[in-house]
This record gives C-alpha cells, sequence and structure tokens, in this order.
C-alpha cells in the first residue's frame, strides 16, 4: 500500500516524513548516509581511494605524469581533475560525449582545487621551466544515488592523501630526468576541504546529503565546501528555491561539524594503512 | 529491474543490466523475435599502467564489447524478450592481466542479479603456453612475455564453449594442454560464483522474510 502511495505521489510521500521530522530511509533531516572509504586499493594508478555514502560509490585514480610547465608559470605544476558519469551508474545516464551534469561536477572539483589550495602547484614543479608533474584526476561513479559531488570531493581528497611521487632528478649531462622509484615521497596537502550537499524542499526545507530520489523531488540544492579553519572554499547554488541569510548560517554549521567527521574518518583509515 | 555486480578478478569491472524491455533511440533496430544484446567495455585511464587516454570508443575497448556481446547473445535466451533491449556496460578499474575474462564472469553475475534469464553461467578464463607447461589465468607480465595466449568462454553444464579466441603460434599438439588448463580454470570460476549466487539468494530471502 505504502509503495502504491510512493509511486502514485512521491512529494507526497515524502511530505509525511518530513512531517514528522525524518526521511523514508530512517535518517534525520541533518543526518548523512554511512560514509566508508577505502584508500590505495588500484594499485596501477598513483594513488586512488574508493568512498561510499549509503549506495553512492565513486572511484578516484590519481596518475602522474611529466609535461612542460605552462610559458605563463614555469614554476607550477597542473592538477587536471575530471568526473565521468558513465551509463553504468544510474539509467538516467546515455553512453557518448560528457553530460551536462557530468561537466558541471568537473567543473566544480577544479574549482574546489583552485579555490581552498589543496596543494600548491609550485610543489609539482621538478624543473623550473623545464619539467613538472601533471596529476589527472579521474573520478569515476559507479552507482549514482544522489550527492555526488560530496562523494568527488571526499574521494578526491582521500586520493591525493594516498599519491606517492617518485624522486626526479635532471642529469645535468644529457638534460634527460632520471626517475628514482624507490625513494617516493607523499604530497604536502595543505588543505582538506569536505562538501556539505543540501536540498530544498517545498522551498523552506533543508535536508543534508540528497539520495537520487530526494534531489529528484527537491526544489533546490547547496553545496558548501569548508575547509579545518572554518574558511568557505567554495558555495555552489545552482538556482533553484531562494534560500534567507540565516538558513545559509545553519547550513555553513552543518558543514563545519561534517568536516570533523570526514576528517576524523580518512586520518584513522590511513593510521590503519599499513606502510608499504 | 537492474542488477550490478563487482567483480575482483584483479580486474574490477562492474557490470550493469538496466531496465529489460526498453528501447534506446532506435526503434528501428528492434527485432522482432528477440531481444538485441548491447555491450559497452570501458577501462579507467587508470587502470593500466600508462595512463590510457581513451576510457571508450577506441578499437580495443570496442572489439571487446563486441566479443561479450557474441559471448551472451550465446548465453542468453533472447527469444523470451522480444523488441526489447539488454544493455551491458562492464567498466575495467583496474587491469592486471585477463580482463576479457574478468568482464565476462562480472557480466554474467550482473546479468543474473538482473534476472534476466540465461542458458547457464558464462565462465571465461584466460591460458598461456610457456616452457611447454600450459598456464591458466594469465597476469599482465605473463601477458606481456609474448607467449600464444588464449580465451575460453564457457558454459559450464554443457561444456559448450561461447568464445575461444587465440593469440601468437601454437603448435596444434599442444592446444589440447591449454585449451584443458582454460576449461578447468573456468570451472573452477563457476563453482566459486555459483557459490556466491547461491548465498546472495539465501541472504536476500532471509531479509525478504521468506
Amino acid at each position: 500500500m505504502a509503495a502504491g502511495f510512493k509511486t502514485v505521489e512521491p512529494l507526497e510521500y515524502y511530505r509525511r516524513f518530513l512531517k514528522e521530522n525524518c526521511r523514508p530511509d530512517g535518517r534525520e533531516l541533518g543526518e548523512f548516509r554511512t560514509t566508508t572509504v577505502n584508500i590505495g586499493s588500484i594499485s596501477t594508478a598513483d594513488g586512488s581511494a574508493l568512498v561510499k555514502l549509503g549506495n553512492t560509490t565513486v572511484i578516484c585514480g590519481i596518475k602522474a605524469e611529466f609535461a612542460a610547465p605552462p610559458t605563463d608559470a614555469p614554476d607550477k605544476g597542473y592538477v587536471v581533475p575530471n568526473v565521468d558519469l558513465p551509463p553504468l551508474c544510474s539509467s538516467r545516464f546515455r553512453s557518448g560525449p560528457p553530460g551536462e551534469e557530468a561537466q558541471v561536477a568537473s567543473q566544480f572539483i577544479a574549482d574546489v582545487i583552485e579555490n581552498s589550495q589543496i596543494i600548491q602547484k609550485e610543489d609539482l614543479c621538478i624543473s623550473p621551466g623545464k619539467l613538472s608533474w601533471v596529476l589527472y584526476c579521474d573520478i569515476i561513479c559507479l552507482d549514482y544515488d544522489g550527492n555526488i559531488l560530496d562523494a568527488c570531493t571526499f574521494a578526491l581528497l582521500a586520493a591525493l592523501k594516498n599519491v606517492q611521487l617518485p624522486e626526479v632528478t635532471i642529469n645535468e649531462e644529457t638534460g634527460l630526468a632520471e626517475v628514482n622509484l624507490k625513494k617516493k615521497s607523499y604530497l604536502n596537502i595543505r588543505t582538506h576541504p569536505v562538501a556539505t550537499s543540501f536540498a530544498v524542499f517545498d522551498d523552506t526545507l533543508l535536508i543534508v546529503d540528497p539520495t537520487g530520489e530526494e534531489e529528484h523531488l527537491a526544489t533546490g540544492t547547496l553545496t558548501v565546501v569548508m575547509d579545518e579553519e572554518g574558511k568557505l572554499c567554495c558555495l555552489h547554488k545552482p538556482g533553484g528555491s531562494g534560500l534567507t541569510g540565516a538558513k545559509l548560517q545553519d547550513c555553513m554549521s552543518r558543514a563545519v561539524t561534517r568536516h570533523k567527521e570526514v576528517k576524523k574518518l580518512m586520518d584513522e583509515v590511513i593510521k590503519s594503512m599499513k606502510p608499504k | 529491474a537492474g542488477g550490478r555486480c563487482s567483480g575482483s578478478w584483479r580486474a574490477m569491472s562492474p557490470a550493469y543490466v538496466p531496465f529489460l524491455p526498453q528501447i534506446r533511440g532506435s526503434r528501428a533496430r528492434a527485432l522482432p523475435d528477440r531481444a538485441l544484446v548491447n555491450c559497452q567495455y570501458s577501462s579507467a585511464t587508470f587502470s593500466t599502467g600508462e595512463r590510457k587516454r581513451r576510457p571508450h570508443g577506441d578499437r580495443k575497448s570496442c572489439e571487446m564489447g563486441l566479443q561479450l556481446r557474441q559471448t551472451f547473445e550465446a548465453a542468453i535466451l533472447t527469444q523470451l524478450h522480444p523488441r526489447s533491449q539488454i544493455d551491458i556496460y562492464v567498466q575495467v578499474l583496474q587491469a592486471d592481466g585477463g580482463t576479457y575474462a574478468a568482464c565476462v564472469n562480472a557480466a554474467t553475475l550482473a546479468v543474473l542479479d538482473a534476472g534476466v534469464p540465461m542458458r547457464d553461467f558464462v565462465c571465461a578464463c584466460s591460458a598461456g603456453f610457456v616452457d611447454s607447461t600450459a598456464l591458466a589465468d594469465l597476469s599482465h607480465v605473463e601477458e606481456a612475455a609474448g607467449g600464444p595466449q588464449l580465451a575460453l568462454a564457457l558454459l559450464p553444464a554443457s561444456g559448450q564453449i561461447a568464445l575461444l579466441e587465440m593469440d601468437a603460434r601454437l603448435h596444434e599438439d599442444h592446444l589440447e594442454s591449454v585449451l584443458e588448463a582454460a576449461a578447468r580454470a573456468a570451472r573452477d570460476v563457476h563453482t566459486l560464483l555459483d557459490r556466491v549466487v547461491r548465498q546472495h539468494v539465501r541472504e536476500a530471502s532471509v531479509l525478504l522474510g521468506d
């Protein structure tokens, strides 16, 4: 009977739950789904992380290559993010060139990297003007159940913490790069940006970490990216219903708490990883 | 219903089979008497040692997709669902040899999970021949060594071969032993897959409260 009602009137079905301040999957309005993270599972990638936010599963793989630094910034390297939403993850996506949602997500991740200064591009430079690292961060969604941006940001952060770059020296005589695979060092991660996404229901109610169905029924979304000093890195509100300043402040305080939760989880996982 | 599975067989590949009676785009391609099987193979850019620039659409991915389609057309009972399409998407996250075999095994589980009727499990394994010994399930290093390689997809109950492909030169005297090695490994895979499926069904029926 409930399943029939849900199919015919999904919005009413949700409203009944929201009136009692909870959601169909049993969560409260401000509660996140169970988050699990697995770091370093892909050995062919230089750094990798798999993040599961409830059913939403996202994997990030990072590969490092050499490149000539840009002419206008000879002492910087590159970080190239790319988010891929294949038809594999949800029936709403078709195969072919990246759709709108994938491109928006890619741009969002690029903005987060740029704004939060997660790594200094100067750290990626090997020899100014001649050689630098380029980090290709490929994020693939394996299962889409809402809140893709949070999962992608977390996966990217975890994968970057896992990246180990070998030591490279430029041979004076030949001018070629010599890579010492035995000596590897971790990247210097300066900040830890964590994203928190909200969905707006009926122009008034805010719920945290929307599932696929909730995103579909929502009248607006908001994503807040915070780093550990309480600094706002990025605020993404693509249209939708308007929000008052007070509601925005609530969101930001929720984002601060979420940051602590995520940071704790990630530190635990990294500590539990046996050194190679 | 959709089905998905993640096979960790050194090449992790989730396969996804979406809704069954669904025509995407070209209605003209619908077959009047059976279902159309469409397979797409995609390997992540970080899946190989060297970064792969084109995850899908290149020759190898198209060939792999075609091989998977041919394999599954042999196994799926397409006559039961005319004028509809079954899409199988395979994504390789890490490639360490035997990617075709891993894709087939993962896709079998996904198709089963989706509830699409099949003749039998499709179990696959690769095999090679090095130093007069037949080796089953080659790793990337062994494949790169350049010896003959065989990819075999088997329907275990009947022992019928769904797909057999071989690269490089192999004397016909040795073919028997290499085929035997691959078939034995495929049967072992079948035992494992069968056990996993039964356990999953048992767990699912407990959750449903049967």
